[in-house]
């Protein structure tokens, strides 16, 4: 506690008394642990902590979506993934809502167990996530999987998005927490380029609230002295290089691809899709799946507030016709989205 | 077409919602919508009436069983309204092929409780229904108690300080692990026990405002209501309310929040800051309530606040549904 009361204290120094500055994480369990612990109280008037692009399933693009739906309505195919991505939904509804035949998996081994058990099916696990998720999934390849088990992949790379982020004016980031789970993948040296190229402070954190509140620190330091660096205040968890065994996995099976992010478009080469060799891994090749013209929700702006451009709350969907029971936007339906997230930890308006 | 959904039987707003354009606007007894645990009958004074329902999944669970927790929820409804436990009625609802033995293990864990608690069970009902159309076992409780303090929200004075008589989330948890497969080092064991004897000491204290057994919702919700119906605010922190390590594992692990998870064993008191620390002596004075704790206060302005374990501030607000549905 006493550790906690300096760090707040130096927080309230350090912050600059003149203008704004804008932290972002890009992390669902950093805007958990931010929301749940109450931070932003904690913080003086110019400094604003924003949510990023910190949710996997609230940028599953729709097409994608829609594409693991038509899969669970047919009659050979069973459909597994997370289960947040169930209830997604999509202009034709949710996968749970389009009743087809889907199982709820929580880690990737346990298709397995699904294929093995159903041998006259076609197993198709639907992938999503960033880096944290795609490491298993590689593993999992690795293991050598049933003849019947397909992968749908909706594999998106953070540091990508990020600088898509820094490069826009409209969400003007001062600096980055950056994500403590996808670091142990790929190392902090991943986040080099933002403050080398950009001038971007980027402390890569932990996500106890003590650990996140040292991260602000050394953060307001930085902007205090005018300097951008690289720090890692999670260093148990995370080296410089990060996990070379994982990395390396998760490009045998998987190369770089321009892919669609929900609501945001197509962003070269920021996401995963497999390489040509493993195509018949690859359900997008064996279904011949389509790609769908993304439809809007009308009033929605998941996609503003994915960016860091608005908070949930700037939404007039927010809370009354958008709630965790009834989401009409994937950032309510997801545990890491920050419309979720901010719902369930109390925040009713602005 | 508006369908009952599972959510409408979390305890949490949708129930609200229910109680309010259901029932109320049909049942239009003013006795009844003082929505306390039970209710204080006017021409007959000094006696209070409950009723009660448990459809729990499963039947059995580690610390309990749905006979047990019959039992303890009708005499903790009258307990916390200030009433002594007199006498419960039960009636059954069993599935055809449920074997007999079962229901008399149910049957038998409700006699023992009810002894323990000092209660008679003096009228019953049993009815059974084709296979398939229940799940095992549901009970349906009404109890009668003796009222000897009346307590309500509206006695609740800013300053008075709130208190936990224990560990909070134990039933939820158990039950959640009941369901499922975990691997947990320390099983969590449910509550699940009459209060009758630990919190009728609490009666002759005069600073003694106001109880409630916070089950289905949990702490959270049990002080949201209270903050609408006192129009004042409650401010609890998050370092003083005891919760096990064991607990917050599984939380954090699941995605739940202790503090609107199930407790089938724990009260929670509004008591004077007078008497706060002599009604902490009593509690502490027994093994059901060895782990008491003062949690926060009762503030002027309304709502509910979580001063978190770094000093941050968070509101409390009803959870829209149950993360754990059929939970008692």
């Amino acid at each position: 506690m006493d550790r906690v009361k300096e760090f707040v204290e130096l927080i309230h120094s350090l912050a600059p008394k003149d203008r704004k500055v804008k932290i972002m994480n890009v992390c669902g369990s950093h805007e958990h642990t931010i929301a749940y612990s109450g931070l932003r109280s904690l913080m003086p008037e110019t400094v604003e902590l924003v949510p990023g692009p910190g949710c996997p399933v609230c940028v599953c693009s729709e097409s994608d979506v829609i594409n693991a739906i038509n899969l669970s309505k047919r009659p050979d195919v069973i459909l597994c993934t997370y289960g947040d991505m169930l209830r997604v939904p999509t202009r034709i509804g949710s996968i749970r809502s389009n009743g087809g035949n889907y199982r709820m998996v929580s880690a990737p081994h346990e298709v397995l167990k699904i294929a093995r058990e159903n041998p006259d099916k076609k197993v198709v696990f639907f992938s999503i996530g960033f880096e944290t998720t795609t490491a298993p999934t590689a593993a999992l390849l690795e293991m050598g999987v049933p003849k019947n088990l397909f992968i749908l992949t909706s594999h998106k790379l953070t540091p990508e998005i990020m600088e898509v982020l820094v490069k826009d004016s409209e969400v003007g980031v001062d600096a980055f927490v950056a994500p403590g789970h996808v670091s142990a993948i790929v190392g902090s040296n991943a986040w080099r380029i933002f403050p080398e190229n950009y001038g971007i402070p980027t402390v890569v954190a932990g996500f106890e609230p003590e650990n996140l509140l040292l991260a602000f620190v050394r953060i307001l330091y930085q902007i205090k002295e005018g300097k951008a660096e690289l720090e890692n205040v999670y260093k148990g968890v995370v080296k410089p290089e990060g996990n070379r065994r994982a990395q390396e996995l998760m490009y045998k099976y998987f190369e770089k691809a321009d892919v669609n992010w929900r609501g945001i478009g197509n962003i070269p080469k920021s996401g995963l899709e497999f390489r040509p060799e493993y195509a018949q891994l690859n359900a997008k090749a064996v279904f011949n799946l389509p790609e769908i013209k993304e439809e809007k929700i009308p009033g929605c702006i998941c996609d503003r507030v994915v960016l860091g451009k608005a908070y949930p709350t700037d939404c007039k969907l927010y809370g009354t016709a958008c709630t965790p029971r009834n989401p009409k936007g994937p950032c309510m339906v997801s545990l890491e989205g920050a419309c979720n997230i901010w719902f369930r930890s109390g925040v009713k308006t602005a | 077409m508006k369908r009952v959904e599972i959510g409408h039987g979390s305890g949490g707003k949708l129930t609200k919602e229910l109680i309010e354009e259901v029932f109320l606007k049909h049942f239009d007894f003013p006795e009844l919508h003082t929505l306390q645990d039970a209710t204080y009958l006017p021409g007959l004074s000094k006696i209070a009436v409950t009723t009660d329902s448990y459809v729990v999944r499963p039947l059995f669970f580690p610390g309990g069983d749905i006979g047990k927790l019959s039992i303890s929820g009708t005499v903790n409804d009258l307990t916390v309204s200030g009433a002594l436990p007199r006498y419960i009625t039960v009636g059954f609802i069993v599935e055809e092929g449920l074997p007999l033995e079962t229901l008399e293990r149910v049957v038998s864990s409700m006699a023992e409780t009810a002894r323990s608690a000092g209660v008679k069970i003096v009228a019953g009902d049993t009815k059974v229904v084709e296979k398939g159309k229940c799940d095992g076992i549901y009970i349906n409780t009404a109890g009668v108690g003796e009222v000897v303090r009346e307590l309500s929200p509206k006695l609740v004075k800013p300053g008075d300080k709130v208190i936990v008589t224990g560990f909070i989330g134990d039933h939820g948890i158990a039950i959640s692990l009941a369901r499922e497969e975990f691997e947990v080092e320390t099983p969590v064991e449910s509550d699940c026990a009459p209060l009758n004897s630990l919190l009728t000491p609490l009666f002759e204290l005069p600073g003694l405002r106001f109880m409630r057994d916070p089950t289905r919702g949990g702490l959270a919700t049990v002080l949201v209501e209270l903050s609408e119906s006192s129009n004042l605010g409650v401010r609890i922190y998050e370092l003083q309310i005891p919760v096990r390590k064991s607990v917050r594992f599984i939380c954090d692990m699941l995605g739940y929040d202790p503090l609107y998870l199930a407790n089938e064993g724990k009260a929670v008191v509004v008591v004077s800051q007078e008497d706060a620390e002599r009604a902490l002596e009593i509690l502490k004075s027994y093994p059901l309530g060895k782990d008491a704790a003062v949690i926060g206060e009762v503030v002027e302005e309304p709502g509910v606040v979580l001063v978190t374990s770094v000093g941050g501030e968070r509101r409390l607000e009803l959870l829209e549904e149950d993360p754990l549905p059929r939970i008692c």
